[in-house]
């Protein structure tokens, strides 16, 4: 089964997303794990990114959240490949809706904690949110074209 | 496309539009970004520092800073192409931090050392960064209220605000940067002058218009759980973490400072800070 030119296009975005956010969490990551070098406060004070990367919010249950993030940005890789798209298999398409739902439910509990617990944001997580965002809109927006994919092909293989 | 896909992708931009509103309400209802009544009090949380800290701060032994060198002290000056800032027809070192800020009360012993080695302080004040922020409760000075004298340079800290929150997740305004002030720190604290992750930073230290630093010079982690004394002391002991530090740090600003006064005093341009100016 092929892929249309939209999914096509859906994929190769989401795979670009995807590694953007994939290049971020590494970044955020190496910061995590080799303390923090950011020695300076920002002037907006509200904009802080060893305030947000050492709090206590920065683990859940012992793991750090950016290796989570680091995770979910290798999955989708996988999950936007044109490889997935073209798959029928009914656990890949409907996972991939469900991880990027996850994905997003997770960008909402740390918005929260960042703006009500912190009162400060980090400008490179916002990047990731953001992408994770992006990834979510891509993957609702290519289920629907995907639907209309297998749709065109069953009714092409019918009339065939 | 058909009418199913049609319904769905209605559908779907749907979920989309109240996923976004979703997060405006949050923004919105945000206590940082809801209306603030900023209260500002000019207040500060400090006291004067007793003697014995103003005399072990501003009196570290030669002998001790020749040991250190650099010490661990990192962040290098960086060089601008500025006109000349002057006050009171000398070089002007100008100073933006907060008392709030750990980065800044990281800084201000070396600048203290520093400085002592070009003017003398009165009124030094002692206070404590932010106990929510990063390095929470460094013990530090203060230089609001304090005055500098020397021969040689103008001092001009501004600390903009204290260590007291205003119940709106900030502090209280503690000084304003005059007009002047305000549109040099606008323009130097920021690229290209500065790294784009530096930009806005405070400490921000413009020495003479010709160089500056953003950010503390060595690792704040080494003041962690010190108290006032204590690190006063540790910066005569050439062998502690603190001194290798906050004295390393030191001598870099005495080089840089050394350097926009054609390196005078001479007691203060000693031939190991001539050493360490090659490098800025």
């Amino acid at each position: 089964m092929g892929l249309n030119k939209n999914l096509k296009t859906i994929s190769y975005l989401g795979v670009i997303f995807s590694l953007l956010g994939l290049a971020d969490s590494i970044y955020l990551t190496i910061a995590h794990y080799t303390a923090p070098t950011i020695l300076a406060c920002p002037e907006s004070k509200f904009i802080n990114c060893a305030k947000v990367t050492t709090s206590q919010y920065a683990n859940v249950h012992g793991i750090p959240i950016v290796f989570l993030g680091l995770i979910f940005f290798v999955v989708m890789i996988g999950l936007q490949s044109p490889m997935a798209w073209k798959s029928s298999l009914r656990f890949i398409r409907i996972g991939r809706l469900v991880f990027s739902s996850i994905g997003l439910v997770s960008v909402f509990g740390l918005v929260y904690i960042e703006l009500d617990k912190l009162q400060a944001i980090c400008l490179y997580c916002t990047g990731v949110h953001v992408l994770t965002f992006i990834l979510f809109i891509i993957t609702l927006i290519g289920s629907v074209f995907l639907d209309n994919n297998t749709h065109s092909i069953n009714a092409k293989t019918t009339k065939n | 496309m058909n009418q199913k896909t049609k319904r769905n992708l209605f559908i779907s931009l749907g979920i989309i539009l109240v996923v976004v509103i979703l997060f405006i309400i949050l923004i919105l209802t945000s206590p940082k970004t809801s209306k603030q009544s900023t209260q500002s009090t000019n207040s500060s949380g400090t006291k004067p520092a007793p003697a014995a800290i103003v005399n072990d701060v501003t009196n570290v032994p030669e002998t001790t800073l020749n040991a250190v060198g650099i010490g661990t002290a990192n962040n290098k000056p960086i060089p601008i192409k500025a006109p000349n800032l002057l006050a009171n027809n000398k070089p002007e070192v100008l100073y933006e931090g907060a008392e709030f800020c750990p980065y800044c009360a990281t800084e201000r012993w070396a600048m203290a050392v520093a400085l002592s080695k070009f003017g003398t302080f009165t009124n030094l004040q002692e206070t404590h960064s932010s106990t929510t922020d990063v390095y929470p409760n460094t013990q530090t000075l203060s230089f609001y209220k304090s005055t500098y004298t020397s021969n040689y340079i103008t001092f001009t800290p501004i600390e903009i605000e204290t260590n007291i929150s205003n119940g709106n997740g900030g502090y209280t305004t503690l000084q304003t940067p005059t007009k002047t002030e305000n549109n040099i720190i606008n323009k130097y604290d920021a690229t290209p002058y500065l790294p784009s992750q530096d930009a806005g930073a405070i400490p921000f230290i413009d020495f003479g218009g010709k160089y500056l630093i953003a950010g503390a010079t060595y690792n704040p982690q080494v003041l962690q759980g010190k108290s006032h004394s204590q690190i006063a002391s540790a910066l005569a002991d050439s062998k502690s973490p603190i001194a290798q530090g906050a004295d390393g740090a030191a001598n870099i600003i005495i080089a840089t400072i050394c350097k926009i006064t054609n390196n005078q005093p001479s007691t203060a341009c000693t031939p190991l800070i001539k050493e360490i100016e090659k490098n800025i």
